[in-house]
């Protein structure tokens, strides 16, 4: 046989070979198919794999001082699968185990966890959870430490199944205006409206679905990275918001009112250093946040008196008027076409100026003006609206920004008596939000800001977005109008509405207003009381606006019920605010007179120290290059000295924080015990003596 | 019409069979991993599927691409490119086996530098170690009886390469080591000779086992398909989505890109990608696609027939049988014939580097069946060869 017909014929034969065995696939598949199908088709429908969201570690939001307002903590829950450990390990730990477990959640003995773990692997059941209660990160990290735990999710079938949890450190403080997320991702406030920044994107992992529904994750880890969510920095102050919702919680308490908003706004910038929503609990007891009335739609509302200011604002660029020109309100009561305008006070205010006619917050004569003046063409007023920038909704960050509403001259719903009426503050609507910018405004000699929550968005250190003060308005009013509005406001607390909250520590500037509220379309005897001005006066650093709803009591008037309010807080933050505050500021310069009293830091490391000394200005010089220090010296002069403890001695370690003590102590290779708080007074070997290695060192701290 | 057919006949030479089966596979392969790879698209591109269809695409072109530049080439040029490239591989193995990318606990790729693509050596080195065998048998017919001056030379080379591939791709090394003694066989080596192979072919498996990264892994997968085969509970993971993936295809499939099981199955696009087409396309599609093979090993077995060379013969025989062999093996692992291996269904599978190098084993099994690049002399020399046949 020649080689050719050798090789050929082998071929041959080895190709029959393969092509025979080659069979044996389709018949498998045949098996499979027919023979076992409905077994693996009953599978398919029983076992499911998905992949399913694994879900990011949400951003927190953050106040403008650094404080935590909303945080993410993880937690976790622990479950087996029994099936996983092999036979060797499995004997050799589980009794171990279970005495963990049992000593962690010392809700069974040892003897039930065991025979639960053992039951499960024997009905070969996939998934268990051990223990409902979720437990925390550090105990988490513990656990992996633990017989057959340590084996991990492969080795040793543990599952640790995160969960998160939304945290306020603060608790309810400003719960509205962080707001909250439900699982449909309808919610409100900043969790809400910055929830594509805060939530970061979903990992997916591959899951199995288990009996009752269960999703077990089928590995250790996701396929897909979660990235974790954004930062939110608002612009908001934990102790502002303190102050503002103790004080407007105490006042609705007091006056039993349905609800109450306040807002403090920093002028320059438009940023919201505190915003408080407060209602009537259902039950009837106490008030907690469930709406933000400030921003939100049904906040919105007949502004009523507030809204004067903006009546004397197109009045005087209309230079229509002067200040002290005599109106005459007569009995208190003008009758415009078929309705009859009535004043606060019976039996009216006769013959007054215009500036007492706005500080006593006369209807009669705010609408009369109005009318007189702009009665022929009640657009050229509504345009002044406009111009201040109300007509249309701010954009605010917030969603859910109740939109301005304004009747149009001409329109259908226009009366006669629309524009005296809207003069002050009735027929229209406006949120807490809109009325308050209008003041700060004013405040801020005529520039409108924007409300700002939130200034930036970021991780670590690295801002992705940031939002600057933003101008809605350059210049709402000449400069001569704002000067005159200033007065006029300041007047109301000096003579009008508000007296009552006159101090003689610094002025606030401010307009009370009471709109009489429609119920069931007619005004009734319940009121929307507001006061919203701006504080000190002569250079204004907050605007404020505080709304109550349907106080009860007596005295029902803004005057009474929300300007108080605004003293209490807007005292509170002088009080706080050193730059507000002269009297402390006077304090101050008198302590930096008398010369400092030097700071008490005795030893530390030298580059540290410089760094402090340099912020507060205190000529000391440390050793060049010489990584600790020792200070020396009285109150009135400091000297840095070299601590040398790089000798082969005990080192001098008194003075220093415990902090840099067992650095220090420690890589010497002593060991440290260590008794009360604070920096080292005494330590028991003397500095300088020679170092035994492991030798143990008692610290004294006071 | 006329001008296509003779441009066609001028620029595509050789059997207008395996061209066409090739071709056929290759569009069903685009089809196929743009169904499989919707669940890695949207895992790790962010739901863009159509950017493993253009990457898949453009691999399956350019391995295309290089098999018609492999199919110009006188086919005798590869017995000495075959065994430079041998040479070549044991270092590069070596180095991978150490310093490669780890990929599923395991170093079988590394980086080409400049290009920085990721490339399997354990491709190149079973591709020239089928190539550089089938000239040591050629080259040696006359006395292939012979232990020393043949066979020692020839099982040295084949021991070292796969000792090697074993080290860190146990399925690998053993299916080139099946089809080394398969070749030889066809070669006329005597059967006494390749008895001695499977012995030392033992002895190397069970060194690599113990020494090498993966012996645990191929151990337990060996383990899990004997026990799955009483217990229902102990079939792995894989081949119950596998299974599930078969059973629900039925005759003649859910249809092109339904398939369900590629959510679960794992690497739907390659190991199990036949699993995925028996769901989409049925018993029918399977059939056909084990059909197409089987075709493909029947036209390579022709060009023995009608080649004059044993060289050509040998080199055609031995990639055939290297490429369906493989897909053989892969497709009975995705229906439960065999243990998981891991291995990608040549042709179809989306798999990056390793199709350009199934394009080249095609392009050299379509250069011999060209006829025209034969030579009168006996398996010539190497070096001779490629001085000779430039202008073929």
């Amino acid at each position: 046989m020649n080689i050719k017909r050798s090789i050929v014929l082998r071929v041959r034969v080895v190709f029959i070979l393969v092509a025979l065995a080659a069979c044996a696939i389709p018949y498998k598949i045949a098996v499979v198919q027919f023979k076992e199908g409905e077994k693996w088709i009953a599978k398919a429908e029983q076992v499911n794999f998905q992949y399913r969201e694994v879900p990011a570690t949400r951003g927190n939001i953050y106040a403008s001082d650094g404080s935590l307002l909303a945080t993410s903590l993880p937690f976790y829950r622990v479950a087996i699968d029994p099936t996983i450990v092999k036979e060797s390990k499995y004997k050799a730990g589980i009794d171990s185990l279970s005495r963990f477990l049992s000593a962690f959640y010392k809700d069974k003995s040892a003897t039930a966890y065991k025979r639960m773990i053992n039951d499960a692997r024997l009905d070969k059941k996939r998934y268990l959870i051990l223990n409902r209660k979720q437990i925390g990160y550090q105990d988490m990290q513990k656990m992996t430490s633990w017989p057959i735990f340590r084996d991990g999710r492969l080795g040793g079938g543990v599952i640790f199944e995160k969960v998160e949890k939304r945290y306020r450190p603060f608790n309810s403080l400003a719960s509205r205006t962080v707001g909250f997320l439900n699982e449909d991702e309808y919610g409100a406030g900043i969790e809400y409206s910055f929830n594509n920044y805060l939530k970061g994107k979903d990992g997916k992992a591959l899951f199995q679905r288990l009996a009752g529904g269960v999703w077990k994750p089928m590995f250790d880890a996701e396929d897909i990275k979660p990235e974790n969510g954004y930062d939110v920095y608002t612009t908001l102050d934990v102790n502002i918001q303190d102050v503002a919702e103790t004080a407007l919680r105490r006042q609705l308490t007091d006056r039993d009112a349905a609800f109450g908003s306040v807002i403090v706004m920093e002028v320059k910038t438009g940023h919201i250093k505190a915003m408080s929503n407060l209602q009537r609990n259902k039950s009837g007891v106490g008030y907690s946040e469930s709406y933000n009335y400030a921003v939100g739609d049904i906040g919105s509302t007949e502004p009523g008196s507030t809204f004067k200011l903006l009546s004397m604002l197109a009045l005087l660029e209309e230079n229509k008027i002067r200040l002290e020109e005599k109106i005459e309100t007569g009995n208190g009561a003008h009758r415009f076409y078929n309705q009859t305008m009535y004043d606060a006070k019976n039996g009216g205010y006769g013959t007054i100026t215009i500036r007492e006619a706005f500080e006593k917050s006369s209807n009669v004569a705010i609408s009369k003006l109005v009318d007189m003046h702009f009665g022929s063409s009640p657009s050229k007023f509504m345009a002044y609206i406009d111009k201040v920038g109300l007509a249309e909704p701010f954009n605010l960050q917030l969603a859910g920004e109740g939109k301005p509403f304004f009747k149009k001259p001409g329109s259908k719903t226009w009366y006669g008596t629309s524009l005296p009426w809207i003069s002050i503050g009735y027929e229209s609507k406006l949120n807490p939000i809109h009325t308050l910018s209008l003041y700060n405004a004013v405040a801020n000699g005529g520039t409108m800001m924007k409300p700002i929550f939130v200034q930036g968005v970021g991780q670590g250190n690295t801002l992705v977005e940031t939002y600057k003060p933003e101008i809605i308005r350059k210049q709402i009013a000449s400069e001569r109008t704002i000067k005159a509005l200033q007065e006029l406001l300041e007047g109301v607390v000096l003579r009008g509405t508000a007296k009552n909250i006159l101090n003689p520590n610094y002025k606030i500037a401010g307009k009370t207003g009471t709109a009489q509220k429609i119920v069931n379309g007619r005004y009734v005897e319940t009121y929307y009381t507001s006061f919203a001005g701006y504080f000190p006066a002569d250079r204004p650093k907050y605007s404020m606006i505080v709304v109550i709803d349907s106080p009860k009591g007596f005295a029902a008037y803004g005057g009474d019920v929300s300007a108080p309010v605004f003293k209490e807080i807007a005292d509170r933050i002088y009080a706080l605010d050193m730059e507000l505050n002269p009297i402390n500021q006077s304090k101050i310069l008198q302590a930096e007179n008398q010369g400092p009293a030097l700071p008490f830091i005795k030893a530390g490391k030298g580059e540290e120290l410089q760094g402090i000394f340099e912020e507060l200005h205190i000529q000391a010089k440390a050793p060049a290059a010489e990584e600790w220090v020792k200070t020396t010296g009285d109150s009135q002069k400091l000297n840095l000295a070299i601590n040398e403890t790089d000798k082969p001695v005990v080192p001098d370690v008194s003075g220093m924080p415990l902090r840099d003590a067992l650095f220090i102590l420690e890589n010497k290779g002593l060991k440290v015990n260590y008794n009360g708080k604070g920096r080292v007074i005494e330590q028991s070997l003397t500095p300088g003596s020679q170092l035994t290695p492991n030798a143990t060192i008692n610290l004294v701290l006071g | 019409m006329n001008h296509l057919k003779a441009w066609i006949d001028e620029h595509f030479k050789g059997d207008p069979i395996i061209w066409a089966i090739v071709i056929l596979l290759s569009l069903f392969s685009i089809l196929v991993v743009y169904s499989a790879t919707g669940t890695l698209a949207y895992k790790t591109a962010g739901g863009n599927t159509e950017l493993y269809l253009f990457r898949h695409s453009f691999l399956v072109f350019l391995s295309l691409f290089v098999m018609w530049l492999a199919h110009k080439m006188p086919y005798r040029k590869y017995a000495l490119y075959a065994r430079l490239f041998m040479y070549l591989s044991i270092p590069l193995l070596i180095f991978t086996y150490f310093f490669g990318s780890n990929i599923n606990e395991a170093n079988r790729w590394l980086t080409i530098p400049v290009i920085n693509q990721a490339f399997q050596p354990s491709d190149l080195a079973k591709l020239s170690l089928i190539a550089a065998l089938a000239a040591m048998l050629a080259k040696r017919q006359k006395n292939i009886k012979d232990f020393t001056g043949t066979f020692l030379p020839i099982i040295l080379s084949i021991g070292v390469i796969c000792a090697l591939i074993g080290m860190a791709n146990m399925s690998t090394a053993i299916l080139l080591l099946m089809t080394c003694l398969l070749i030889m066989f066809i070669g006329r080596v005597p059967v006494k000779h390749l008895a001695l192979v499977v012995m030392i072919g033992v002895m190397g498996l069970t060194v690599a086992v113990f020494a090498g990264q993966r012996g645990e892994t191929f151990w337990s997968r060996i383990e899990a398909f004997w026990e799955s085969k009483d217990d229902d509970s102990k079939i792995p993971f894989q081949a119950e989505q596998s299974y599930i993936a078969i059973a629900t295809g039925g005759i003649t499939g859910k249809g092109p890109g339904n398939s369900e099981q590629r959510n679960s199955l794992p690497h739907p696009y390659s190991d199990f990608i036949y699993s995925i087409i028996i769901e989409e396309y049925g018993l029918v599609g399977g059939a056909t696609v084990l059909f197409l093979y089987l075709a493909l090993l029947y036209r390579g077995m022709r060009i023995v027939v009608n080649s004059n060379k044993a060289f050509g013969g040998l080199l055609s025989a031995g990639l055939s049988f290297a490429l369906v062999i493989q897909a053989l093996v892969n497709m009975a692992v995705a229906v439960g014939l065999g243990p998981i291996t891991g291995l990608p269904l040549p042709l179809l599978s989306m798999g990056g580097t390793s199709l350009v190098f199934t394009g080249t084993a095609l392009g050299i099994i379509l250069s011999v069946s060209r006829g025209d690049h034969q030579d009168e002399a006996t398996a010539p020399e190497p070096s001779r060869v490629s001085n000779r046949l430039r202008t073929a």
